[in-house]
């Protein structure tokens, strides 16, 4: 009998089998995060990214349009393409130089006379298009050059995800980091959505939000997810946020966000962070994460520092004290909720494969992590309807 | 498209900046409104009969599908039918309007996500402003950049309703006045001095580049600028399949060499086919009319589309081909009013 995991078996978890089949039905047709707008910042910029099996390379044109094509030369399929010139008016290989303009025609062919003596019908070899869009100073890519609108994808969770406006912010280079995590994607996903967790793993890391007062749902095979702050936190929140502003008042909250597939956002009164996920195999995941702030002056920076300093200088610790803790690396001495979440999602996976691993009942606050598993069901379903 | 006219009572006639442009609103009976049913940026034939002889003119629909049917109508210096218009039409008076037709329309789409740069200049801002506000009502996740050229403050059409679109939609629409002769005494403050032209156009990309990559270009004001802005876009690499063109007052002259010979036509028409003697230099749509047919025409300028038809075997040369896309040149549609013979054996359908 299939071992069960909620709604998913265990297998879904472990085996090269589902790795394959999600990379080819869901992280291969569904719109992929590529990066920031400001990537691909001026005409001639451009960027290549993966994008489940499709490699998608992005690039500006000289009247500030995007382009997107599929990274692979029509002669022997490379992906080198880079955009070149003073002018930055072409595509090439430098493999052969076969070139393209920027709709992805092929222009030239070098020594097309001598090497292709029957003739080449360079109409038909023209590079393959995908598309690009912007959406909350985001990068998206699909394979398809006729996807699904990113309206219809995310027109109805879009309310729900705070009043951040993302492409006003500005990128705080230092936060921006890679990392793996020996899990499979779907764990650390329920890691993200796993409301019952705040309140223990994090129960001091966290505790600035009220946990008890979360509010959370889906818009199809989106998950929303917002809190207020705690009430010693929100008491003097102006006061008391690490760095200016994000949002005006008199909004308040976390909004904690996971985009289909593994597109978490997390974006609270002074922040607006990402963190994507890229499965690399059955049991190992990357994750990126970037964060924006306030586009305000080292000045207002300082005086929120020192204004918050009060509440933060005694703020959180360890989850365990000195005592309890494993040792001096112990993830659950570190005071890091990044660490904690990494350690929860490793240690988790490695029971997967035990054969007495067996699920326990979901509580309340774990719906989302079963509602999720459903929703790879879901879509499936209407991939193989599709199809 | 039917080439039949209605009669259609003025509901409203409302005298637009001071004077020198007319809006004329319709009534619209319910038996007529699928008839009168229009795509933002479509136009109108009215006729009229003066001076014994019988007059046609089309007139874009300055309102967004849903609002009354309403044309706005510029005075011309001695033009017979706009200042008829302006001086005697009255509400409860009755004119008799095509259904409205056209190829330069935007159809909104409210799963779209696009970026609409919007260039006109005087008049030509009727179609535009149906337009803008159907993107702004039907198409929610769309933005709009409009840049408009006229002489001065006072001559802007519809200066107030773009004003309050503008502050009533911040952040999906903006408004771009460029002036020619600005009064230094106006209110009206100008984003540029001068003329809707290439510079204008590069600026407006770099200052507002396009957030949703969907990017569509629409542009309707004299020849001269049509061609000034499609020409800057082009030399920024915009493919011509996302820039769409009408022209509008001071129509361009086009000087063309080009003459026709005589030819034999075999024209589909209603169903029916008729040999239809072309002379020399002769337009297909005056041989036809010569023949006693009546075939759809409007404005015989090769601007509105009305007597479009498809070439299916021949070649004729098309003095102005305005209302036309390259992709419908391509599919053998030509304007009849436009086109004269240049191979002795032609077939033309207007059917389908």
């Amino acid at each position: 009998m299939t071992r069960m995991y909620h709604r998913l078996p265990v297998d879904a978890y472990t085996s090269q089998d589902w790795f394959d089949r999600e990379q080819r039905q869901i992280f291969s047709r569904t719109w992929r995060y590529a990066g920031l707008a400001e990537d691909v910042p001026e005409p001639g910029h451009f960027i290549s990214v993966q994008a489940g099996l499709n490699n998608i390379f992005i690039v500006m044109g000289r009247d500030h349009r995007l382009r997107a094509f599929h990274n692979i030369c029509r002669h022997r399929g490379t992906q080198l393409i880079r955009a070149v010139g003073k002018t930055q008016k072409a595509l090439t290989c430098p493999y052969h130089d076969w070139t393209y303009d920027l709709e992805g025609n092929l222009i030239s062919v070098p020594d097309e006379a001598k090497e292709y003596p029957d003739g080449i019908d360079k109409s038909c070899l023209g590079l393959k298009p995908a598309s690009v869009d912007i959406w909350r100073g985001m990068l998206f890519v699909h394979p398809d050059p006729n996807p699904p609108s990113l309206v219809a994808w995310f027109g109805d969770i879009d309310p729900l995800l705070g009043p951040h406006k993302p492409e006003e912010l500005v990128e705080y280079p230092d936060a921006r980091r890679s990392y793996e995590i020996k899990a499979n994607w779907k764990i650390v996903v329920e890691n993200y959505i796993d409301v019952y967790h705040l309140s223990h793993l994090h129960s001091n890391t966290l505790h600035m939000y009220d946990h008890a007062r979360a509010e959370y749902g889906w818009q199809g095979p989106h998950y929303h997810f917002w809190e207020p702050p705690a009430s010693d936190y929100a008491t003097e929140l102006e006061k008391n946020l690490p760095t200016p502003r994000v949002i005006p008042e008199p909004h308040i909250g976390a909004w904690v966000p996971m985009l289909f597939p593994g597109i978490g956002l997390g974006a609270g009164e002074d922040s607006w962070n990402i963190f994507i996920l890229t499965p690399l195999g059955p049991e190992l995941t990357r994750v990126e994460n970037r964060t924006k702030l306030a586009n305000a002056s080292g000045w207002e920076f300082q005086k929120q520092e020192w204004s918050s300093w009060s509440f933060w200088k005694d703020f959180g610790g360890p989850k365990y004290p000195d005592g309890d803790a494993t040792g001096e690396d112990d993830p659950m001495a570190s005071g890091d909720f990044t660490a904690e979440d990494i350690y929860a999602c490793e240690q988790q996976q490695k029971s997967l494969t035990s054969p007495y691993f067996e699920v326990g009942p979901a509580a309340n606050g774990e719906s989302p992590v079963v509602r999720h598993q459903q929703a790879i069901l879901d879509f499936f379903a209407t991939q193989q309807a599709g199809t | 498209m039917t080439p039949n006219f209605f009669s259609l009572n003025v509901a409203e006639i409302r005298p637009e900046i001071k004077g020198k442009a007319t809006s004329v609103i319709f009534d619209l009976p319910v038996d007529l409104a699928e008839t009168f049913c229009w795509q933002a940026g479509q136009h109108v034939t009215l006729r009229f009969h003066l001076n014994n002889t019988e007059q046609r003119r089309s007139y874009t629909i300055s309102n967004s599908p849903g609002a009354p049917l309403r044309i706005t109508v510029k005075r011309v210096a001695g033009g017979l039918v706009s200042n008829h218009i302006g001086d005697h039409l009255k509400s409860g008076d009755t004119v008799d309007v095509m259904p409205p037709f056209g190829q330069f329309s935007l159809t909104p789409d409210p799963l779209k996500r696009r970026t609409h740069y919007f260039f006109g200049a005087g008049s030509g801002i009727t179609p535009l402003f149906a337009m803008i506000n159907a993107v702004l009502k039907e198409e929610p996740h769309s933005v709009a950049h409009l840049i408009y050229g006229n002489a001065d403050g006072e001559s802007i059409i519809f200066a107030e309703e773009l004003h309050k679109l503008a502050s009533d939609h911040a952040t999906r629409f903006t408004l771009r006045h460029v002036l020619s002769a600005p009064s230094l005494w106006s209110w009206t403050s100008s984003w540029r001095k001068g003329r809707v032209d290439a510079g204008a156009t590069k600026v407006v990309v770099t200052e507002t580049p396009p957030l949703a990559q969907d990017v569509q270009y629409w542009i309707c004001g004299p020849g001269a600028m049509n061609t000034d802005v499609s020409n800057a876009l082009m030399a920024l690499d915009v493919p011509a399949n996302r820039i769409h063109m009408e022209s509008f007052g001071g129509a361009t002259v086009t000087a063309s060499t080009v003459t026709g010979i005589a030819a034999n036509a075999q024209v589909e028409l209603g169903g029916a086919t008729y040999e239809v003697p072309v002379a020399a230099d002769q337009t297909l749509l005056n041989a036809i009319l010569s023949a006693g047919l009546r075939p759809p025409f409007s404005c015989q300028s090769g601007v509105c589309g009305a007597c479009k038809a498809r070439l299916t075997k021949g070649q004729v040369y098309m003095h102005a081909r305005m209302a036309l896309e390259d992709s419908d040149v391509t599919r053998g549609d030509i304007l009849s009013c436009q086109s004269v013979a240049t191979s002795d054996e032609l077939s033309i359908s207007f059917d389908n």
